[in-house]
């Protein structure tokens, strides 16, 4: 299954590639509007019987085997020639065809028993939604093709979108910085140093030792690093992280595995890639699975204690409550339902949606270790490959039970710490210690823990993430040799 | 619900309707906005989720406090603390000109709450008389977060949809999708100005186009060189070229000099070279500001 390319800006930024891929023989690029198909799985396949109307069983059956072995729906295969034949009529007509072919014959293969206004709903959502996310494109194309100089926000947006491909310049830079992914890809280094000469007349609040890199009064003058809050905001967050306690939940709940919650998480990080979301929204998600469950148990009786059949629902909800807060389009609801296959109710999600917030209190404004890793990688210039390492190492992690109890500010600086060790960039520096607030000590430990986490043996299963960053366009920071543990520790 | 008493509408809120209630038990008076959720429908509405979950963390003084959520079989309450007035109201109650001292009051009031707003990573982008919320002792707090949000450093972009026309700064009429705490300091710019004219607005714009022809009449027409990257903007168009005219001291006749200056501080086109809400506070205007204002604890 091809991974990678699902960021909204790519799509937005190269119409032109676009178009190539549709025609090229590996059409890499072109399964992207499917990415939602792709990710209609049951998140569990035959671990969960989510699917818990008898009859219907035996037809999601050869589903189930399929997403648990090669995460990829017979479905799929079938569709992907659709969308090279169709590129002569205009995308957003293509894509509803595409979406439109793709759901008939998922519905051929498995859905004959889905309660019917659920796949009616399903059916418009997505269709909504690539309509909406094509009509989208086509306004940012017009607008860069009307205009040789693209337009600055547009550029912006396009590449701050990204996540491998974050744009890490100054607003200066933003223009030439946005040309093509491949000049992207060699632009690699955060180092922004040679773009701004210092304002003498500023006055930066927060003072840095000596020896440390002052990042934020380097950045004073670009607005979008809101560097004049930059040091203010992120001591809150650290200071916000104790409200978040994550406890050995998986003790007080039966029926549920730390197995089952990685096949969750891999499947969420599934979904989004396929709706394009940002990694903050899927780390919230995350967060607030395992809020959830460590709350409810502890305030609820066991009976009334998430079965595993609700796991993905759960899951799905998360999302949803996090695509709301954090998304400038979220899905729509239906999207939702209709990746998880159809399993659940339109009633069953709104339910859950407001059975999660009141147990997490409405209070959203979780510190998540993905913003934490941007922070400290921008303020000690590590390079965007090295960075992109630190995020496979995060997100691998949000697989492991094991490490949910641990604090969001140190398994940022931690995954830094290790990528820079394997890609033998340099040590724990004072700048990262001033900017982290962790001397290596602190963070050594959870560092090693980590580094076991990518020495385990990769599994079918929950193979997304790997899948993942072996992309291009990640570097391919997966498939980087691992290191032993006497190097992080020496 | 049976915990309070409804006593009358006050209003509508972005995404609800707003009334003023009464706590049964300790009579306090509260100011409750309902939200219904529809079965039919995408669940809790993010203003409504982002209005919550955000005012549960922004505890100030200059905030409007959430108090509670109340969860019932159709609706979402949220329970509000309870202020007499807006500042919209409030201008509409003068009889004659505003007092200097209260719009010196009043605005460092709004930017001490936009500070902690943007020191706690939220952009409110909706400021405007309506949402800024007067009590009895003269407190101004800032209210409606429904189009508010949390930001990410560096910022993503954002819907340009945001801000009411009036307060909305150039950038964002030209489409910016890319905005910071900038976008709240033109809106408060604007607040100043009708302030310090007794709630007179500074440029009630019909339109879009309308709306950017007052501002640059004022402030004149920006280019590349008065803000590099305007003409990239998304819906950049190029609008007659006016010179800066008149100059603030027409427009505001009532406000000191350091009152202009801070005014053409905030009332600046490009968004890189708008001052910042602690910056503000710090501004000389605010240096015989009354002790008491200023050393109001939060």
């Amino acid at each position: 299954m091809s991974h990678g390319i699902t960021t909204r800006s790519k799509q937005l930024a190269t119409l032109k590639s676009y178009k190539d891929s549709l025609k090229a023989p590996n059409k890499r690029k072109a399964d992207s509007p499917l990415k939602d198909i792709t990710a209609k799985r049951a998140a569990f396949g035959d671990l969960t019987n989510a699917f818990n109307k008898s009859s219907g069983n035996e037809k999601c059956m050869p589903l189930k085997k399929v997403t648990v072995e090669g995460k990829m729906l017979p479905a799929v295969k079938t569709i992907k020639p659709h969308t090279a034949v169709n590129s002569k009529t205009s995308k957003g007509r293509q894509l509803q065809k595409v979406a439109a072919n793709a759901i008939e014959s998922v519905q051929k293969h498995f859905v004959k028993d889905l309660p019917k206004p659920i796949a009616t709903r399903a059916q418009n959502g997505i269709l909504k939604n690539i309509v909406r996310k094509s009509l989208d494109k086509e306004n940012q194309n017009q607008s860069q093709s009307s205009s040789a100089k693209s337009a600055r926000s547009d550029v912006s947006e396009a590449s701050l979108y990204t996540t491998a491909l974050e744009n890490n310049s100054s607003p200066n830079e933003i223009k030439e910085e946005y040309k093509s992914i491949s000049e992207k890809l060699d632009k690699v280094n955060l180092d922004d140093s040679d773009c701004r000469s210092l304002d003498e007349e500023v006055d930066v609040p927060h003072r840095v030792p000596a020896g440390v890199i002052d990042f934020d009064k380097e950045n004073w003058n670009d607005p979008y690093q809101v560097s004049c809050y930059a040091m203010d905001i992120f001591n809150y967050l650290q200071s916000r992280e104790p409200l978040f306690p994550i406890d050995d939940y998986l003790t007080r709940i039966k029926g549920i595995t730390a197995w089952m919650r990685a096949l969750l998480v891999d499947w969420m990080v599934e979904v989004q890639e396929s709706f394009e979301l940002n990694h903050e929204t899927l780390y919230l998600a995350v967060k607030l699975v395992d809020l959830f469950l460590t709350r409810s148990t502890r305030k609820l009786p066991e009976r009334e204690h998430l079965n595993k059949e609700e796991l993905q629902l759960l899951g799905a909800s998360a999302l949803f409550i996090a695509s709301k807060f954090d998304e400038r389009i979220p899905p729509l609801v239906d999207d939702f339902l209709y990746i998880c296959d159809g399993a659940y109710t339109l009633n069953q999600l709104i339910k859950m949606e407001i059975k999660i917030v009141k147990t997490i209190d409405f209070d959203l404004g979780i510190p998540l270790s993905y913003r934490f890793l941007r922070r400290y990688a921008r303020c000690a210039r590590v390079s965007m490959p090295t960075l992109t390492l630190a995020r496979f190492i995060l997100e691998q992690c949000l697989l492991e039970y094991s490490l949910v109890s641990l604090s969001d500010s140190k398994m940022a600086a931690a995954a830094l710490y290790v990528a820079l060790r394997m890609k033998n960039v340099s040590e724990w520096t004072p700048t990262l210690q001033h900017y982290t607030g962790y001397a290596l000590s602190e963070i050594l430990p959870i560092a090693l823990l980590q580094n076991a986490v990518l020495h385990k043996k990769p599994k079918s299963a929950i193979s997304t993430v790997r899948n993942k960053y072996s992309h291009s366009i990640f570097f391919e920071v997966a498939k980087l040799p691992l290191v032993d543990d006497a190097l992080l520790t020496s | 619900m049976q915990k309070y008493e409804k006593l009358e509408k006050i209003g509508e809120g972005t995404y609800g309707t707003v009334f003023k209630a009464k706590n049964k038990e300790t009579h306090e008076i509260v100011a409750l906005k309902r939200v219904r959720l529809d079965d039919d429908d995408e669940g809790v509405p993010s203003s409504a989720l982002r209005e919550i979950c955000l005012l549960k963390e922004l505890k100030h003084k200059n905030i409007v406090r959430l108090y509670d959520v109340l969860h019932s079989e159709k609706k979402l309450t949220l329970v509000f603390e309870h202020c007499d007035q807006d500042l919209k109201k409030y201008f509409d109650s003068l009889n004659g000109e505003i007092d200097l001292d209260v719009v010196k009051s009043f605005m460092y009031q709004l930017l001490r709450g936009l500070a902690f707003c943007h020191s706690h990573n939220v952009l409110h982008r909706d400021l405007k008389p309506q949402n800024l919320l007067i009590n009895k002792n003269g407190e101004l707090k800032l209210a409606d977060f429904g189009l508010a949000r949390a930001f990410g450093i560096p910022v993503k972009c954002y819907s340009a949809e945001v801000v009411t026309l009036w307060y909305r700064p150039p950038d964002v009429l030209f489409g910016a999708k890319l905005y910071t705490t900038s976008i709240d300091m033109w809106s408060a710019g604007c607040i100043f100005a009708e302030l310090a004219n007794s709630g007179r607005p500074l440029f009630p714009g019909s339109d879009v186009d309308d709306q950017l022809k007052r501002i640059f009449k004022l402030l004149g027409t920006p280019n590349e060189d008065t803000w590099p990257g305007v003409t990239q903007l998304p819906d950049y168009k190029p609008l007659p070229v006016y010179q800066p005219s008149l100059g603030l001291a027409q427009v505001v006749p009532r406000l000191s000099a350091r009152g202009r200056d801070l005014l053409a501080r905030l009332l600046t086109c490009n968004p890189a070279l708008r001052m910042p809400a602690d910056d503000a506070m710090a501004h000389a205007y605010f240096h015989d500001l009354n002790p008491s204002v200023k050393n109001d604890r939060c």
